[in-house]
């Protein structure tokens, strides 16, 4: 083995220029692989993130109740109409993939803010949600219960400190990342438990508490589309079924791009996929004509008692050398790129509030290591069958330089 | 002892079969020196390589003490071609990227005896003998054309073979070059007990042979 490679390296080393340019290709094919797999799986994670945090399809609110539509798809507005908190679990609607409820109320002289300013208190299902709690950037480390509440970006306060709403101690559980929508930059959240425990501090038009602040009663549910269904679908069957209410549709075009960016990633996975075959084929050819100007010696190694195992072997030994070194380099140079990617579109992205989640350390090392096998796995299948075909032929013939 | 019997070589040519080797038969005994001899195309060198294992024939078989080469399997074969034959071939063949020494080695350490100190002792001591004790790091462009044919010999050695088939080992050589390494052969013909078959033009050097085989068209004519 080690004479093998020892002759493979030479040999790689004899013809120089040849040799780094085959180096060159695969580092570039491994490069795009180990760039694209990497950044792939990184806009997959950041797509899972970003488009769980876009929020809801459409929302169902009482019928009457006023709507923003900037803020409607991540949480209710807050009005004095209700609608039951168990309306979507009685009506099964098979478009309908998750129906998450929120209660909404706007109150001043909580004590959060300065005396006349009001403040957004929103009350979610944890069970359901599927609408805040992906927003969370920090929390305490354990389930959220009765008297934790979860601080929009805007609002400093330390996990586990207390915070007094109309002079009921509550914990800060945890703090939302920058959502760019106000309601969620200022707003309370809390379990319905904690706010239900509210209803005798927060007075509503009449005075009383509003009807939000009672047990069942809900401000609105955000609603996203079971697999397939379409919103026109989901709109008819929630307006026949279920009375009283109104659909608020968020930008279709966003259900649009989620699909889109599924079938780019796809399309961008078959181009790796040719872009190794090609590269498989190219080292391919080349090793045949490595073969076919190595006839005489490769006669002449026969001839002095080489076995086919260690022609083939020297042959596929040289490729792998070449094409490793290739992937290496490719991982190397893929870092690189990665590196002005963060510097540049991720730092942007970033800066205006998109989420952008690279793949943990151990998942790259997994994915350049990948990379690199795969090129001297390309190495290897592009050699072998020259190789083979050669070390088949009579010595004299591959001396005489046939075959 | 080489025994051949009915050996047949053909090539599929455009114009159809051709046969180089015509069914031949030939002896030549252990520890001999026997030059064959013939015009261009009279088929020596595809005789030469049927009975060196490097070539298999259409048709007949070879046998050297006692074993029928061609009935060996592709390893064993090999592992033949190995221990039990040197080649001297009529061009330069040393690996271009390997030292002499290297060359030299080669055939021990693709047999299994691979980089042991004995193997590099016994091989630069071959280079010795041949003149080239000085020349044991140097890679072939470096020196001659007759150091390298020395070269050559010394590596057909190396395993101590039973037979040393030469084809045309001088062919590219001046005149003084070519007795020298002839000398070179015959003296490993003659103090090793080697056998020695070589292929030539050159009727002077075939006078020197024990057992001379006259070939024309495939066919022993003398």
């Amino acid at each position: 083995m080690r004479l093998l490679a020892s002759l493979a390296l030479q040999n790689l080393g004899r013809r120089k220029a040849r040799s780094l340019l085959l180096i060159m290709a695969v580092a570039v094919a491994s490069g795009v692989v180990f760039t694209g797999a990497t950044l792939m799986r990184s806009i997959d994670s950041s797509m899972a993130v970003g488009f769980t945090r876009l929020g809801a399809d459409m929302m169902v609110v009482p019928e009457g109740a006023l709507t923003n539509i900037t803020a409607a798809l991540l949480t209710v507005e807050p009005t004095d109409l209700v609608l039951d908190q168990d309306l979507f679990a009685r009506a099964g609607i098979a478009s309908v993939g998750r129906a998450a409820p929120q209660k909404i109320a706007r109150v001043e002289h909580s004590g959060i803010d300065s005396h006349h300013d009001s403040v957004d208190l929103i009350g979610f299902d944890p069970a359901l949600d599927f609408t805040v709690r992906p927003w969370l950037v920090e929390k305490i480390n354990r389930d959220m219960r009765q008297g934790d509440v979860i601080l929009g970006a805007a609002r400093e306060a330390a996990l586990g400190s207390e915070l007094l709403i109309f002079g009921k101690p509550h914990t800060v559980y945890g703090r939302l990342g920058k959502t760019g929508v106000g309601t969620h930059e200022r707003g309370v959240f809390m379990t319905f438990d904690t706010f239900e425990a509210l209803a005798g501090s927060v007075h509503g038009h009449g005075g009383g508490p509003p009807a939000v602040l009672q047990k069942g009663k809900v401000s609105g549910f955000l609603v996203e589309l079971a697999p397939g269904a379409t919103p026109l679908q989901a709109r008819f069957a929630i307006l026949s079924t279920l009375k009283g209410v109104k659909v608020v549709t968020g930008d279709s075009t966003m259900s649009g791009i989620r699909q889109g960016l599924a079938a780019l990633l796809n399309g961008i996975l078959a181009l790796m996929v040719l872009m190794f075959t090609s590269t498989a084929l190219m080292v391919s050819v080349l090793f045949s004509a490595i073969v076919t100007e190595r006839r005489g010696e490769l006669g002449l190694l026969k001839a002095i008692g080489a076995r086919r195992g260690q022609i083939v072997g020297m042959m596929v030994i040289e490729a792998v050398i070449a094409t490793g070194a290739g992937g290496v380099l490719g991982v190397a140079l893929g870092v690189l790129v990665m590196r002005l990617y963060e510097r540049s579109l991720v730092y942007y992205l970033e800066n205006i509030g998109v989420p952008f989640v690279w793949l943990d350390g151990p998942r790259i090392v997994v994915v350049a290591a990948a990379a690199v096998v795969m090129a001297s796995i390309i190495g290897a299948l592009g050699s072998f069958y020259p190789a083979w075909r050669a070390s088949r032929r009579d010595p004299y013939d591959l001396v005489r330089g046939e075959g | 002892m080489l025994s051949c019997r009915g050996l047949r070589k053909d090539y599929v040519t455009e114009r159809g079969e051709v046969a180089a080797v015509a069914g031949l038969d030939l002896e030549i005994a252990t520890g001999r020196y026997a030059a064959i001899i013939g015009r261009s195309g009279s088929g020596k060198s595809s005789l030469m390589a049927m009975i060196g294992g490097l070539s298999r024939p259409s048709q007949g078989q070879v046998t050297v003490d006692g074993t029928d080469i061609w009935s060996l399997s592709e390893n064993a074969l090999a592992a033949f071609r190995n221990k039990r034959i040197g080649y001297v071939f009529q061009f330069a063949s040393l690996l271009p990227t390997l030292r002499l020494v290297d060359n030299v080695a080669l055939p021990a350490m693709l047999g299994g005896d691979a980089g042991s100190s004995a193997t590099y002792a016994r091989a630069a001591a071959l280079l010795g003998q041949m003149g080239l004790g000085g020349h044991l790091d140097a890679y072939p462009s470096e020196v001659s054309a007759g150091e390298q044919r020395r070269a050559v010999i010394a590596r057909a050695l190396i395993n101590e073979p039973a037979l040393i088939l030469a084809d045309e080992p001088t062919s590219d050589l001046d005149e003084q070059t070519e007795i020298e390494i002839m000398d070179e052969l015959l003296a490993v013909n003659r103090e090793r007990g080697t056998t020695l078959i070589l292929v030539t033009h050159n009727l002077a050097l075939a006078e020197q042979a024990e057992q001379i085989v006259h070939i024309a068209h495939g066919a022993i004519v003398a």
